[in-house]
This record gives C-alpha cells, sequence and structure tokens, in this order.
C-alpha cells in the first residue's frame, strides 16, 4: 500500500512507474556463469559498506596508521576485526571475482560486437579494482607493504624521462617515503579510485540493460529466458546473501593481513617469505624472473623493474583492450553477436585465453620461488631458469593444445551436424566387414 | 515451509550477531552468527525463487542496430577538412595548456637520496649507539646508521664482520678491515628492499623481496638473480676512542638507479 502510494506520488512528479515496470518485466537468460559478474557487483557493495564504516576508525596520518590499524586487529574489539577482516577479504575476493567473470565473457565471445565497449569498462575496471586494493594494503604503513610501497617507488622511478616526476608526484616529495605519500594512497583509496570504478560500473550495468543480455539459446532475435520481477530479484538477493556468507565465514575462519605479526614499517627491515596481496603477486613474480640487466640510452640507464613492473602488466592490459577488434580481423566475422559460443567452438579464443592463463598462473607461482625451491630441494637459480623458459614456451604450447582440443570438439559439432546420427546405419556384408546402408529416400 | 525456517534462521543469525557484538565475544562468533543470517537470506530467497516455478522462455524482441542520425555537414563557408582539422587544433591547444597543472603536480620534483654519510661520522645502532670496534664476533652481522641519522632512507647499512684475511680492496693503514669489518649499503640496487638476509658460510646478502645474491667477500658483487650492480661500499675506520666511523659517503649510488641518474 505504501510502496503503491510512493511510486505513485513518484509517477505523478517524474513518470517514472514505466520505466521501473519496463526494468521489472525486462526478460534475462538464465545460465549460472551469467551469475559470476554479481558476485563481483556484491563483492564491491561489501567493501563500500565496510569500507565507510573503516574511514571513521582509521587514521591515516602518518605514525597513526600502524596505531590505529593495530586496534582493529584487536580480537577484543570484535565489530572493529571482523569489518576489517569482511573488507581485506572482500578486496581480494572482489578481483578474484571480476577476473573470472572476465573470463566467462572472454571464452563465450560475449566481448564481440556489439559489446567491445563494455569489455573494454570491465577491464578498467579490473585495473583500478587491483590499483584500488593495493593501495588498501598499503595504508596500514606495516613492514611488508612498507617494503611493497618502496617497491613501487622503484618501478615509479624507473620510468624513461619521467621517472622522478612520477616519483615525485606520487610522494607528493623528492624523497622516499614523501611527506605526503600516506595522504595520496588515502584518497586515491578512500576517494578517486572507488568513485571511479562506481561510475564505470554504473555504466557497465547500464549498458548491459540497454544492449540486452547476451544468450546461449540459439535465437538472435530475442532474449529468452525469465523477468526480473520476482524470478530473478530473488535470484540475485540470493546471491547477495550468499556473498556475504561466505565473507563473514572467511572472516570467522581466517585472518587475513595479521599486520600484528609484521610490525611497522622501517625502511631497514624485511622478512623471508613476504608475499603480497594475490592479485599483485604476479608482478612481484615479473621482478624475480625479470632480467638483471641494466640498458642504457644515451648514458641514461633502464632500471630493469621498468620491464617486468611495468611495461609487462601494460602490455597485459592493452593487448585483452583491443582483443575485441584483434579476434574479428583474424576471424573475418566482423558480425554482431547477441548468441554466444561454447569456449570450443571458437579454437582461435580458447588457445590464446590459456595460454594468457598460463602466464598469470606462473607469474603467481613464481612470487614464490624461493619457498617453492626450498620445498623441492632444487637451486634457486635452476627453477628460475625454469620459470623463465617456461614463460615463454609454455604459452606456446598450451594455446596450440587448447586450440587443437577446440579444433577437434567443433569439428566433431560439425560431423555431428552434416551426418546426423540416425542417418547412419552400419549392415554386415557377406566378407564379414561393414557397409554404410544408403538413406532411404523419404 | 522451508522457507520460513530459512528466514527464522537469518533472524535468529541477525540477533545473535547483535547479542555477540553488544556483549563483547570473539570476532568468531559474530562473524559466524553473521554468516548464519546471510545464508538464511540466500537459501530463502533462492528457496522462493525455485517454489515460484516461473517460466524460463518468456520472449523479448532485440532491437534493430545501427546509426541512427545521419551525421551533419557544417555550413560555416569553409570546407568540411579545414572545420575539422580547426576543432582538432583547438583541442589540442587545450590538451597543451592541460600539461601545465600536470607538471606542476611534482611539488618538489627530483629526487635526493638521502645517506647521511660523511667522513667521521661514527657508526651506531637503531637506538643511535655507536659502535665500538669489539661490537662483532667473527661472522657477525648489524644493521647500522650514521650518527643521528637513523631515519634517513638510504642510510641503512650492514656491518659485517669476516674473518681479516678474507677482507679485500681496503684501503692500507684501514683499522676496521685489518679487524674484519666491511659495510654495505643495505638497500637493493634492484628495486630498494632492505637486503636483510646474511649467509654466514657462504659470506652472502640475499634480499628476501626478489633473492638477489651478493658476494661479500668480493665487494658485494651481485651474484645471482635480478640486481644490476654491487651493493655500494661504505669505507669505515676506528677512531681514537676505538668507535667505527665512516671515512666517507658511499663509493657508488644507493638503491636502484632512474633515467636521470647518469654517470
Amino acid at each position: 500500500m505504501i510502496v503503491r502510494r510512493v511510486a505513485g506520488w513518484l509517477d505523478d512528479r517524474l513518470g517514472t512507474n514505466a520505466a521501473v515496470r519496463y526494468l521489472l518485466e525486462k526478460i534475462y537468460p538464465d545460465h549460472w556463469s551469467f551469475y559470476l559478474g554479481e558476485f563481483a557487483l556484491y563483492f564491491f557493495v561489501a567493501l563500500v559498506a565496510t569500507g565507510i564504516w573503516l574511514t571513521f576508525a582509521f587514521d591515516a596520518a602518518g605514525s597513526n596508521a600502524y596505531a590505529s590499524t593495530l586496534a582493529l586487529a584487536d580480537r577484543s574489539h570484535p565489530i572493529g576485526y571482523v569489518i576489517r577482516q569482511v573488507h581485506h577479504w572482500s578486496a581480494v575476493c572482489f578481483v578474484a571475482a571480476i577476473l573470472v567473470h572476465m573470463g566467462r565473457i572472454f571464452f563465450t565471445g560475449a566481448f564481440r560486437r556489439p559489446r567491445e565497449l563494455n569489455w573494454m569498462i570491465g577491464l578498467t575496471m579490473l585495473a583500478l579494482a587491483s590499483f584500488t586494493g593495493f593501495t588498501g594494503y598499503s595504508l596500514p604503513n606495516d613492514s611488508l607493504s612498507g617494503t611493497g610501497l618502496r617497491i613501487a617507488d622503484s618501478v615509479a622511478l624507473s620510468i624513461p624521462l619521467v621517472g622522478r616526476w612520477a616519483a615525485a608526484v606520487l610522494n607528493g616529495d623528492d624523497v622516499f617515503p614523501g611527506r605526503l605519500l600516506a595522504t595520496h594512497l588515502y584518497t586515491l583509496h578512500v576517494y578517486y579510485l572507488p568513485v571511479a570504478i562506481g561510475a564505470l560500473l554504473s555504466l557497465h550495468l547500464g549498458m548491459l540493460i540497454y544492449q540486452k543480455h547476451t544468450q546461449f539459446t540459439r535465437d538472435p532475435r530475442s532474449v529468452v529466458g525469465r523477468r526480473f520481477w520476482p524470478d530473478y530479484a530473488l535470484r540475485t538477493v540470493a546471491v547477495l546473501g550468499a556473498t556475504m556468507a561466505v565473507l563473514t565465514l572467511l572472516a570467522a575462519l581466517v585472518e587475513i593481513n595479521p599486520i600484528e605479526l609484521y610490525g611497522p614499517y622501517h625502511p631497514w627491515t624485511a622478512t623471508n617469505g613476504a608475499v603480497p596481496d594475490w592479485y599483485t603477486a604476479f608482478l612481484e613474480g615479473a621482478l624475480r624472473l625479470g632480467p638483471a640487466t641494466e640498458l642504457r640510452i644515451f648514458g641514461h640507464p633502464i632500471a630493469p623493474v621498468f620491464w617486468p613492473g611495468l611495461v609487462l602488466p601494460l602490455l597485459t592490459f592493452g593487448f585483452l583492450l583491443v582483443w575485441p577488434f584483434v579476434e574479428p580481423r583474424i576471424t573475418g566475422d566482423r558480425a554482431a553477436h547477441d548468441v554466444l559460443d561454447t569456449p570450443t567452438q571458437a579454437p582461435l579464443r580458447l588457445g590464446v585465453g590459456a595460454a594468457l592463463i598460463f602466464d598469470g598462473i606462473l607469474l603467481t607461482l613464481a612470487a614464490a620461488d624461493d619457498q617453492t625451491a626450498t620445498a623441492l630441494h632444487v637451486r634457486l637459480e635452476a627453477l628460475v631458469w625454469a620459470y623463465r623458459i617456461l614463460l615463454f614456451a609454455g604459452p606456446v604450447a598450451v594455446g596450440l593444445i587448447a586450440a587443437r582440443i577446440g579444433r577437434e570438439m567443433r569439428a566433431r559439432i560439425v560431423e555431428s551436424a552434416v551426418y546426423p546420427s540416425d542417418a547412419t546405419t552400419l549392415v554386415r556384408n557377406a566378407d564379414g566387414g561393414f557397409d554404410e546402408e544408403e538413406p532411404q529416400p523419404a | 515451509m522451508k522457507v520460513a525456517l530459512f528466514l527464522a534462521l537469518t533472524i535468529l543469525g541477525a540477533l545473535g550477531a547483535t547479542a555477540a557484538a553488544a556483549t563483547g565475544a570473539p570476532p568468531g562468533l559474530l562473524a559466524g552468527a553473521a554468516t548464519l543470517a546471510f545464508l538464511g537470506l540466500a537459501s530463502a530467497a533462492g528457496a522462493t525463487a525455485v517454489a515460484l516455478h516461473a517460466p524460463d522462455d518468456l520472449h523479448e524482441p532485440r532491437r534493430a542496430r545501427g546509426p541512427t542520425l545521419p551525421s551533419p555537414v557544417p555550413d560555416d563557408g569553409v570546407t568540411r577538412r579545414v572545420f575539422g582539422r580547426m576543432w582538432f587544433a583547438a583541442f589540442g591547444a587545450f590538451g597543451v595548456l592541460g600539461l601545465v597543472p600536470l607538471i606542476s603536480l611534482a611539488r618538489r620534483p627530483g629526487r635526493r637520496v638521502l645517506t647521511g654519510w660523511r667522513a667521521g661520522l661514527r657508526l651506531v645502532d637503531e637506538n643511535n649507539q655507536p659502535i665500538r670496534s669489539d661490537r662483532l664476533a667473527a661472522g657477525g652481522i648489524e644493521t647500522v646508521f650514521p650518527q643521528d641519522g637513523v631515519n634517513l632512507p638510504e642510510a641503512p647499512t650492514v656491518l659485517i664482520r669476516i674473518p681479516r684475511e678474507l677482507v679485500t680492496g681496503a684501503v692500507p693503514g684501514d683499522r676496521a678491515a685489518a679487524a674484519g669489518y666491511v659495510a654495505f649499503s643495505k638497500i637493493c640496487t634492484h628495486a630498494g628492499c632492505p637486503v636483510a638476509l646474511y649467509r654466514r658460510q657462504a659470506h652472502e646478502l640475499y634480499c628476501p623481496c626478489h633473492q638477489s645474491r651478493f658476494d661479500v667477500l668480493n665487494g658485494a658483487k651481485n651474484i645471482s638473480g635480478p640486481a644490476p650492480r654491487p651493493l655500494p661500499r661504505l669505507a669505515i675506520d676506528v677512531d681514537a676512542q676505538g668507535y667505527l666511523v665512516a671515512r666517507g659517503d658511499f663509493d657508488a649510488p644507493v638503491g636502484p638507479d632512474d633515467w636521470d641518474r647518469v654517470r
């Protein structure tokens, strides 16, 4: 009753009922993999909700940062403890959910015309989410994250021509750690980056609603599925509940980022086995595998961290950004697609995606190469060289194998369509062999 | 019936979590009760959705795609090409203007490397206490700083005492080297991490960040890992009171190189 009256009041002034009705009655196709993006959405919701609370509990100013985070890691104050734990857990889950969702979009070809732009927006959000995660991880000014910042500062410095400018912008100073470094990280983390993600997210969802969802049902003319209200509204509440349940369960069982064990940051302390949050680990792995050679251009050094720390992530990002425009050039298929492929229907894409995933996993593993070498009783240098070779040879092999599997599975589908199984009958002949019986004309 | 049970679980969990928070119960209990609440919510919504048995083959037509308006041709007395180029140039000029605030973002441009070391300055520990020449036994290691410079970012130095016959590259008459002391910058030449670990048997410094190894017996030369050059060496001596002092600054720039560090 009250809902009806409020809706009527709003409709009278803004004419909203038609739009609301359109949204509520909108049809969405169904597949389990279409919920992956929703998980990412709700991790972001959890991040914003817990993040707002944390801004009131956290003191970002210089040396207070560690102490105020320590208070949030104190189990005798369960509210702050649980909210910080849920916040950090949702950050690592957020990036994971985006990646898995992106994998679905990539392997089913959902990024194809007309949705190239939404793919690029999503990819940008992945980069922003990782960067937000890194700035948040760095806020407490503990030993582990302080060392991470020092590495980030070295990477910024290594940029040719403008390295010192970039590092000076980051630090707000001409030394590390600069006077304004903590302030810059805090502003980025609680304002610019989340607002940018929120804005892109609105665009992402708006475009999804406007362009309508892709589907596996082979009907290019219409969307086939269920209504939003009440069917998907209930399902999305279920996804929301499941997301939050995962986060609170993780917070209850496993403590993430125990800064009370790391101690505050001093430029002269570091420990063995220090590992960053998982989504930045591939960069750490790349830094470990990177060359020790320092190039010189007209006497100007290019520090070795430049290649694995900056060129590699930017190249990967750029490659994924232009992939929706590269694929049609290779395959010649420039048509608009609302109907999805299964992964094996597009062997090229399957191969490229498998190669990328292989290298991503390899570099992430390389971030723990010292522990791995100790556990396997091999020399670290041998393992590094094995990883280096695998980094280039592995994706070629994995990509070719995956593409081959895709081609064969696609051929099998095509064969079964050309020769339906009920059309051929084998008949034993007098010599003991088999003959194919001709289909009888109807 | 099922849905009601799930919703009851939600109510129980939410109130339980509230009670846990109010009584200061351990965080596991608070988070666990919240988990039950959220699980109840998810299950209730899911069970309702399934119970609806809604049709899943409804159709909604897709729109035709394509440009909706023809592109307009300006009527300004100039040709279309000139018109377009002038607009392009005008925006480009704004782009150039935009570089001004962008460049000025670096409030203190450049980079100072603050080691703090100079000749005659005593070596101190992290509590600013000077180091006597009998401080370390052979094989011992300590992080040292210039006096009153513990917080300078590029100051940290590793002081190692090795068997005196293994010391190489020391100036003649160096009493610290005669006692087996060598000192190197603790800031890695790769990415600026502290080179925090020492392998006593191998006489190697080892960076825990990216596993670069440096040979202490050979001027902390980079022997493995991504570090591009040796750790800078600090020449030291023993003063009249028996304390370790620096003979000057490091023999090479500290930390990772950058474009403007031309040598």
